[in-house]
């Protein structure tokens, strides 16, 4: 079990460090295409890049967030009635699960579909098909985090570290 | 069973959800999804939710959000808040309630680079109130006014509430950052004018600090410049159409990291936790924005946004009233859910609203950015002072008696944004027609 643990929390930390530079790098590729749009002359399709980054520096800082537990809860009920939060833990971690499974689903499906229709970014022609299997494989991650982060607390739902 | 009350069923169901603790994106997302089965169908919904999804988080436009924030994180690392306040404080701190006003004053020069309601508010608890204690403060006050003025992050530029209100009601950002920027100044003054009222009235709770030489006071205007100089870099590039807000945030990001390895503020481990702390930000906000946009496009499916502002507009009230009672809503939101997410959610359905009854969208923004700052300081969930409250170990209690005379100045920006809406819109009139 606690192998599992490290493995999901390693993957997590994995995927933040790849967001991480892509985050760097969109910073200094946009303002490296601002200072040399000055001279006239820019570099061509950061539009694209850019956005095909976007994906990155979202999509791989998921499992990690979710992990840290940093989206945001109504903690007013379940706080003050530990009760309740014990009694709704476990649907809402399947809840949370049947929605992230379906999600790497649907991207994935995406995914097919693009590589299909040979659909791509505008000015540099990137093909989307791998952003969008890139971002259904975080779905993935983020599936194996949400079971891992269950085992972790068991079904109690209290607060952890 | 009609659409509407479908989608009045899901909106129940929503609510409900929220109380179970579950993350609020995932509960928007789950009731989009479903409800989107139940009117349109099941391919359609598959459809929509990986379109979203995927056209959330490729989208150009939305890496603003963590560009900005990294800006600010980089600012708040690197110590700059410290700097500023110790600038200012050293200019007018030998006043009465003057530590109170270089808290004001400090904020709103950090704020130039750092849009974060929650990074400045916790620097400023860790930075002046120990200050602000050495001088005898009363603790409420000393609390009371670095919880409000972190508030002031929501409506001066680059405010990443306000870049959050413009993407999801498409809006130009530049143009709210204008719009934010007299009210929010306006707003710091009437958070100085509290002050000195209140240390008027008793002369206890805000005595006098240090006197210092004029020469120690100049001495540290290069540390007020800086800031100053990134932001008028980026919002006046932002506003003469040279930046997108995406490279605004790019540029602004850059400019101040360059500055903090200037001076040797910021090292490897400072610059990593920067960026992990923006990747938890953004994530968290971008999800409730992909959520939010699924649910979106079933409530609009139920016709409900459409149906709300016709029947709105034939009311026999005046839209003032309207507009108030929105206000209200989005407090008592606010309150209950978190101000933000609740922002992102109740805005698709409200905005259509406003537009009606013929607001002006940039004033909505900055309307509504304001009921989010107050929810950030009444209970029963006030963020801010829930920050204070972690950091100086003050009771909760004493922060909010602190609290209260301030919302007097936040009451009367809304009054006066209402009576003359020229406060917040002269300036993007002015500057981007």
């Amino acid at each position: 079990m606690s192998r599992f643990l490290s493995l999901a929390s390693s993957l997590a930390k994995l995927m933040d460090i790849v967001a991480g530079l892509a985050l760097v790098g969109i910073m200094l590729l946009t303002s490296l295409d601002v200072i040399l749009r000055y001279f006239g002359r820019p570099i061509q399709g950061a539009y694209d890049i850019v956005s095909m980054a976007a994906v990155f520096i979202i999509g791989f800082a998921l499992p990690r967030t979710s992990w840290d537990r940093a989206h945001v809860t109504v903690d007013i009920l379940v706080d003050n009635f530990p009760a309740i939060r014990r009694a709704f833990w476990v649907g809402t971690r399947i809840l949370a699960l049947f929605l992230f499974a379906l999600l790497a689903w649907n991207l994935i499906k995406l995914g097919l579909d693009f590589s299909e229709t040979g659909e791509s970014t505008l000015t540099l022609a990137l093909p989307l098909y791998p952003v969008a299997f890139a971002l259904g494989m975080c779905a993935v991650v983020q599936c194996v985090v949400l079971v891992a982060d269950f085992a972790r607390t068991g079904n109690e739902g209290g607060e952890h570290e | 069973m009609n659409e509407v009350t479908i989608g009045i069923l899901a909106i129940v169901v929503l609510l409900f959800l929220f109380l179970t603790g579950i993350e609020l994106a995932y509960a928007m997302a789950l009731v989009g999804f479903i409800g989107y089965i139940i009117l349109v169908s099941f391919k359609g919904a598959m459809t929509v939710m990986a379109k979203d999804f995927f056209g959330t988080f490729s989208s150009y436009g939305l890496t603003v959000i963590p560009l900005f924030v990294l800006m600010g994180q980089i600012a708040f690392n690197a110590g700059i808040a410290k700097r500023l306040y110790d600038g200012a404080n050293k200019i007018m701190g030998h006043i009465p309630g003057g530590l109170a006003l270089a808290t004001v004053a400090g904020v709103t020069v950090f704020k130039a680079i750092c849009g974060s309601s929650a990074a400045t508010t916790a620097t400023f608890a860790g930075v002046a109130v120990p200050e602000m204690d050495r001088f005898g403060y009363a603790k409420k006050f000393s609390t009371g006014i670095v919880a409000v003025a972190g508030t002031l992050g929501i409506l001066l530029p680059p405010s990443v509430v306000l870049i959050i209100f413009g993407m999801i009601t498409e809006q130009s950002v530049g143009k709210l950052f204008l719009a934010g920027f007299v009210p929010g100044l306006l707003l710091a003054v009437l958070f100085a004018s509290v002050i000195v009222g209140w240390c008027g009235i008793n002369p206890r709770v805000g005595p006098k600090g240090e006197r210092h030489t004029w020469k120690e006071a100049t001495e540290t205007l290069p540390e007020i410049v800086w800031p100053v100089v990134i932001f008028v870099l980026m919002v006046g590039g932002l506003m003469g159409g040279i930046f997108t807000p995406t490279e605004a945030g790019s540029v602004g990001a850059f400019a101040v990291l360059l500055l903090t390895l200037f001076k040797k503020d910021l090292d490897f481990r400072k610059f990593v936790k920067s960026i992990r702390e923006s990747l938890r930000t953004s994530c968290m906000v971008l999800m409730l924005i992909a959520s939010s946009t699924i649910l979106g496009h079933f409530i609009a499916v139920t016709t409900i946004p459409a149906i709300l502002a016709d029947w709105v507009v034939q009311l026999p009230i005046h839209r003032c009233v309207i507009m108030v009672l929105i206000t209200i809503i989005y407090l008592l939101g606010g309150s209950f859910i978190d101000d933000l997410a609740f922002m992102i959610l109740a805005t698709p359905i409200f905005f259509p609203v406003i537009l009606k009854l013929g607001y002006d969208p940039l004033w909505a923004g900055i309307m509504i950015c304001l009921t989010v700052m107050i929810g950030g300081v009444i209970p029963p969930v006030a963020m801010n002072v829930f920050i204070v409250k972690n950091i100086t170990k003050t009771p909760v209690g004493i922060i909010y008696s602190g609290v209260y005379p301030f919302l007097i100045s936040m009451a009367a920006l809304a009054v006066l944004l209402f009576v003359f809406p020229q406060v917040a819109l002269f300036l993007p009139n002015a500057l981007m027609n």
